[in-house]
């Protein structure tokens, strides 16, 4: 926990205004405004972060609640969420460390969002919980980062789940992510028996299936040509580039030529 | 490897370690009165017994004695406006039963010093509002005329 906060002041030092750039809950906030005194340099600490101590030690169940002075509040002020960045520069502990800082303000947050809920009460600050899963989030990608790099040192794989893109026996494709199994494909008989549908109404399904996307596209591309065609009506002298980079699919020399993009003004006449 | 793919166990292999936990745990306040050692929590679907108790000693470092688990159906409720049915999330209860020396009361969260302060509050914005509307209704047919050319 101790190695945790010195990562927290490490980052207030770096900028000593940004009192919100740690966010754990308003508790922590205040502690974290008194070490605005730390030392310049931004990644060895000095004396002062040792003594350095930000949150009680609350233990047991009532870690479950907010604290005290929040009960029945309308509004409680936190920071921002952790972003990549601030997490990139953590070591794996730390970050181990914190996923469990945030998982418990995770849980509290839930229980007093059910505990309003079941009052009929209106939850104060609910961007409370966006944030820390914002945050959460942010922290597995950078493990996960950590991860794919190792992997590729180590074994030129990204260790990544294998996936591929199959298609099903109605003809639709979808991405496949492998699953470990106890006995290879081969030795398992069940799964080796092959199931494919080339019945009747599959056929008819893959047909009025492919119909259904040609439409669809056919219907987009009209779409855009008519907006593009109304535009060179209403605005004939129009940046010609412009357009064609805001919609590559349809030609502009053709649409000049069209009768549906002729306006009724002076630009088209003799 | 991903973060949330874990390789399949066989028995005489090392235990798998959940290094990043993602399940969620809210201690509700029970509808039915318990002991009061025991605990209701609602808990992630797929968490098991041995991983709520596990959860609780490794993280809150509260000791477990046994852990009950039931997995609740969701409500059923009509639309007010579609009439058709809404169905709620299926979830997952944990009774928890702490030692016998141990005891839980659920906190009251919303204390009454505070509530007879927000009616105050609003009390007074009530007020506000009502001299508010008097101050505009008054001129309401001489708009832009100077307070003081009145009678």
């Amino acid at each position: 926990m101790s190695a945790l906060l010195k990562g927290l002041s490490s980052v207030l030092a770096t900028n000593l205004i940004k009192f919100e750039s740690l966010f754990i809950s308003n508790r922590t906030l205040q502690f974290s405004v008194k070490s605005v005194s730390a030392p310049k340099n931004y990644f060895r600490l000095g004396q002062p972060a040792f003594s350095f101590h930000s949150s009680v030690s609350r233990r047991g169940l009532e870690e479950f609640f907010d604290d005290k002075k929040n009960w029945g509040e309308l509004e409680v002020k936190v920071g921002r969420s952790w972003r990549v960045d601030e997490l990139r520069i953590k070591s794996n502990e730390d970050l181990h460390k914190l996923w469990y800082v945030l998982l418990k303000e995770k849980n509290m947050l839930l229980t007093m969002e059910h505990a309003s809920q079941e009052e009929c009460r209106l939850f104060p600050n609910p961007e409370r919980i966006d944030k820390v899963e914002e945050s959460m989030n942010n922290l597995e990608r950078v493990v996960r980062e950590r991860n794919r790099a190792y992997f590729l040192l180590e074994t030129g794989e990204t260790g990544e789940r294998p996936c591929s893109r199959v298609t099903d026996p109605l003809g639709r494709s979808y991405t496949m992510q492998y699953t470990e199994h106890f006995v290879p494909i081969y030795m398992n008989r069940r799964a080796s028996k092959k199931h494919v549908h080339r019945g009747a109404a599959v056929v008819r399904f893959r047909r009025q299936m492919k119909e259904k996307a040609f439409l669809e596209k056919k219907r987009y591309y009209n779409r855009v040509r008519n907006h593009v065609c109304q535009l060179l009506r209403r605005f004939p002298e129009l940046d010609e580039e412009a357009i064609q980079q805001q919609y590559p699919e349809v030609n502009l020399t053709r649409l000049r030529r069209m009768k549906y993009s002729r306006g009724h003004h002076l630009y088209n006449e003799g | 490897m991903s973060t949330r793919w874990y390789p399949k166990y066989i028995t005489g292999n090392p235990q798998l370690r959940v290094f990043l936990p993602n399940f969620f745990m809210k201690l509700v306040k029970p509808e039915v009165p318990q002991l009061p050692n025991v605990v209701q929590f609602k808990v992630s679907m797929q968490m098991t017994k041995h991983d709520v108790k596990n959860y609780l000693e490794k993280i809150y470092s509260v000791k477990v004695e046994s852990v009950v688990t039931h997995v609740r159906m969701g409500k059923f409720s009509r639309n007010a406006v579609g009439g058709y049915v809404i169905k709620d999330d299926d979830f997952k209860l944990a009774y928890v039963t702490l030692p016998k020396d141990e005891k839980f009361e659920f906190p009251n969260l919303f204390p009454e010093e505070k509530e007879k302060e927000l009616d105050k509050q609003k009390e007074q914005l009530n007020t506000l509002k009502d001299e508010w509307k008097m101050i505009t209704t008054k001129n309401k047919h001489r708009q832009g005329v100077p307070s003081w050319l009145g009678i």
